[in-house]
């Protein structure tokens, strides 16, 4: 049951015997927690940046923001790369085609 | 007739034959289409499993086409003139991909495609498609692996534009079209100059007398550019975005299938036809796109907002981790040969796992589209409350393509993490970060289309489209739980065909 990786070994029936003794515990420091909230309040409700609306949703261009916006710089170029043009597509091959004929030439 | 022996002509040949019969008998009634795709689809996946069994059990199996038993390859001359096709174990392990992907496609595609909408041309083209990547997996012949190349491309480029009346698609099977017949070109090129230089095209026969000419090298160099670009390598992908974005759900897990096929025809010639190539440069140029896929496609998947898409370049993303496992493999032949094999495993045992895990991100996206109208994660949301299966499924195949313990994909980016630290501790480290990218990413989807309050109602989803997901997820948990067993028994002797197999293939076919 388990597999060699190189330098490690992996068996996910030791990962989730584990994982269970994690849960046990997570679930041993839970049960010990604060009792007097009363369910059906406010208490409740998630805390959305101080949203007020009701049936407030973080869509998919909302969640990880900062993430995104942090990495769109990179990702801008590379969109720019992904210009839709199928002459870019091409002249991507020719390049990579003669990267390949560098490399079996010069280096064959 | 001794089915055994014609199990491996008879897997290419009845889907073959069994496509160009599906219009007429959608011509008489849809019902009968219907059955007798069925029966193509339960008899071709019941020959691959076929083959599959006698080459794991008995070693590699050759069929000669027009020999008068089949196992006689070699003419009197001592030349391999006739077609042969050559099934080793890595060959038996493709098959049996494209005929998982296949049946489960089918099987979701029964309730997903419409009437009025060219089912019957969808299904003709997914089954021509699964005769192509058939051949490939199983030609022992350079010009038949270029004829079914060409039939891959065209039943591919059929499903992704086929769908004049709505989407982009004929645009994006342009795109696909004019890539997948540059590259083309190149194989067919390769394929002459090789042809011109030994007078044969038979896989083994050449591959006992290529030297390193210069030929040979730049057969080698076409060849790469062709198959490169057809398993959609960075740069080279930028025709997959497009395809996959566009295609229907059902069809889409066939084009990740028929990427993959192009990959194995790539391992094929790098360390069949080729011995490995002792030039470390072309080793370095595999782990370089490899690395280079991982990465640029799991940025651009950050930034997508169409769920299609974002599925799309994580399917490229995974391409990538395949090309770094067979890479480091080839690029450590000689130095560090156990760990060389274990990369080897490593990216031969990703095909498998992405194959189901992506395969599952696309149909939950298709069936999102179905039930909602729209994948757009701007305006989706919720949809967990209407979608339950669809959701966990989603959400399932999200974390194994994430390489989240203990579902399937971790297992094999393990392997090959620690095999490429090996090499550089860059490479892994790269290979990390693209997967924690990719977490961001699916979480990011997930949260967006199924969790929060319902915004807008979503139609059941169909049972059969539920059951073929649910295989898929079946696959993604018991390769995950299983891992030792499926490396034990299917990807080691995989792995092995590539590493030491060479010589056993050859005299498989040449006889000494």
């Amino acid at each position: 049951m388990t597999l060699l990786t190189g330098h490690g070994f992996w068996n996910p029936l030791l990962w989730l015997a584990a994982a269970g003794g994690v849960t046990l515990l997570a679930l041993l420091v839970w049960s010990r927690g604060r009792r007097d909230y009363t369910r059906g309040t406010d208490g409740e409700l998630p805390f959305l940046s101080g949203e007020k609306a009701e049936g407030a949703h973080v869509g998919g261009g909302h969640l990880y923001w900062g993430f995104v916006e942090g990495l769109r710089p990179y990702v801008a170029r590379l969109r720019a790369l992904h210009s839709g043009l199928v002459n870019d597509y091409v002249a991507w091959l020719v390049v990579i085609l003669a990267v390949a004929f560098l490399i079996v030439l010069v280096g064959g | 007739m001794n089915l055994p022996e014609h199990a491996p002509i008879l897997a290419i040949a009845v889907p073959l034959l069994g496509a160009f019969a599906l219009p007429l008998w959608a011509k008489l009634h849809r019902s009968l289409r219907d059955g007798w795709l069925a029966l193509v689809a339960g008899a071709t996946a019941a020959l691959t499993a076929l083959v599959a069994v006698q080459v794991y059990t008995t070693g590699i199996q050759v069929y000669t086409l027009g020999a008068s038993f089949p196992a006689d390859t070699v003419a009197p001359g001592g030349f391999p003139i006739r077609i042969i096709l050559t099934v080793d174990a890595l060959s038996a392990f493709m098959g049996l991909i494209t005929a998982l992907v296949a049946v489960v496609g089918f099987a979701y595609a029964w309730r997903y495609l419409a009437e009025d909408e060219g089912k019957t041309l969808a299904l003709t083209l997914g089954t021509l498609l699964w005769a192509g990547m058939l051949g490939m997996a199983f030609t022992g012949d350079l010009f038949n692996l270029f004829v079914f190349f060409e039939v891959t491309s065209i039943a591919a480029c059929g499903l992704v534009g086929y769908r004049t009346w709505a989407s982009r698609g004929p645009e994006a099977a342009f795109k696909t079209m004019v890539m997948y017949t540059v590259g083309g070109l190149f194989v067919l090129l390769a394929v002459a100059l090789l042809y011109g230089e030994y007078g044969a095209l038979n896989l083994a026969y050449l591959a006992r007398q290529i030297g390193g000419s210069l030929i040979d090298r730049i057969a080698l160099a076409l060849l790469l550019g062709g198959l490169l670009m057809k398993a959609g390598a960075v740069p080279l992908h930028m025709w997959a975005p497009d395809a996959y974005g566009e295609a229907p759900a059902q069809a889409v897990i066939l084009l990740v299938a028929n990427t993959q096929i192009s990959l194995y025809a790539l391992f094929r010639v790098l360390f069949t036809l080729y011995g490995g190539v002792p030039d470390p440069g072309v080793g370095w140029l595999v782990v370089a796109l490899g690395t280079l896929t991982l990465l640029v496609a799991a940025l651009m998947a950050v930034v997508q907002m169409d769920a299609g898409r974002l599925v799309a370049f994580g399917a490229v993303s995974q391409i990538g981790y395949m090309l770094l496992g067979v890479g480091v493999g080839l690029t450590a032949v000689a130095a560090r040969p156990a760990y060389g094999l274990v990369a080897i495993q490593g990216g031969i045992f990703h095909m498998l796992n992405d194959a189901v895990a992506i395969g599952l991100l696309f149909l939950a996206v298709g069936a999102v589209e179905r039930a909602s109208g729209s994948r757009n994660l701007g305006t989706l949301g919720g949809l967990g409350h209407d979608l339950r299966w669809t959701t966990g499924f989603f959400l399932l195949g999200a974390l194994a393509l994430a390489g989240i313990p203990p579902l399937n994909g971790f297992a094999s980016k393990l392997m090959i993490y620690q095999s490429s630290f090996l090499l550089s501790p860059i490479l892994s480290a790269l290979a990390i970060l693209a997967s924690i990218l990719l977490l961001a990413v699916f979480v990011r989807a997930f949260q967006g289309a199924f969790l929060g309050p319902r915004l807008r109602k979503a139609e059941p989803v169909p049972v059969p489209m539920l059951v073929a997901m649910g295989v898929l997820a079946l696959g993604v948990l018991a390769l995950g739980l299983f891992p030792e067993l499926v490396v034990r028994h299917l990807v080691a002797p995989a792995a092995d065909a590539l590493w030491t197999g060479r010589d056993l293939y050859l005299q498989a076919v040449l006889g000494r």
